[in-house]
């Protein structure tokens, strides 16, 4: 009793805002949040697929659709999203077969990570608003 | 051999191990799908349906999307494991996530073999 007492007391720490995230944690969260936002697009993915496919006009649409600016925002942050998911996925690979394991080799990954993901969303970015 | 391990009498490495190969799938299908796409750059309605005319991309990309669904399985169920405490409600969850996975992957069936 005095046990499930005390496990209730136990004080809690889960404001996220007081938490400064290491740079591989940040990569490890966003690795995950990205995963979650790629995973809710996956029908807008298939419907735009489909209209694209269905006639000129549809397709005429989806395109005329997709290079509206605000979508293109949208568009440039889905790009970050996948490239940072598919670089942080492939450093997750690297370390699986036990490449830069170490804190400090995962430290700079962390950081190569997070630089590519952002340097190729401003490649699709240049090629999205010329 | 390691392929035993993506076998039922190792659920926990399965997992891990499927997670894994589905990423590298994954990952080699998007970097050929966007060199395609460079190369072949469809510009017109034509083009663009020619883009899914040839039978191995549409294969490839079917295996693509079944590789997406086992991913995306693995990934969102581990979420839930993480941050929804309640039984009940995470297998509610979960199983929406499974009906969910299987109609993305008959509407991608549809669209490229119907």
């Amino acid at each position: 009793m005095n046990q499930k007492l005390a496990k209730k007391n136990r004080p809690k720490n889960l404001n996220l805002f007081t938490i400064r995230l290491p740079i591989n944690a940040l990569v490890s969260i966003l690795h995950r949040a990205t995963g979650c936002a790629l995973f809710m697009i996956l029908p807008v993915i298939l419907l735009l697929l489909q209209w694209s496919l269905r006639s000129a006009e549809d397709w005429q649409l989806v395109l005329a659709f997709l290079h509206s600016p605000f979508i293109k925002l949208v568009l440039m942050g889905l790009a970050w999203a996948f490239f940072h998911h598919f670089f942080a996925g492939i450093r997750h690979l690297a370390m699986d077969v036990h490449w830069m394991t170490t804190l400090m080799k995962a430290r700079y990954t962390s950081k190569v990570v997070m630089v590519l993901g952002l340097l190729a969303t401003l490649v699709v970015s240049i090629t999205l608003w010329l | 051999m390691w392929i035993e391990l993506l076998t039922k009498r190792y659920p926990g490495m399965r997992a891990w191990l499927s997670q894994r190969l589905t990423g590298l799938a994954m990952a080699l299908y998007s970097v050929l799908a966007a060199g395609r796409f460079f190369y072949l750059a469809p510009s017109d309605y034509a083009a663009w349906v020619d883009f899914f005319q040839p039978l191995w991309w549409r294969v490839l990309t079917m295996l693509f999307w079944l590789a997406l669904t086992l991913h995306a399985w693995l990934g969102i169920r581990d979420v839930f494991k993480d941050y929804v405490p309640n039984d009940t409600l995470r297998s509610v969850l979960l199983k929406g996530l499974v009906i969910l996975l299987w109609l993305y992957l008959a509407w991608a069936a549809y669209l490229l073999f119907a």
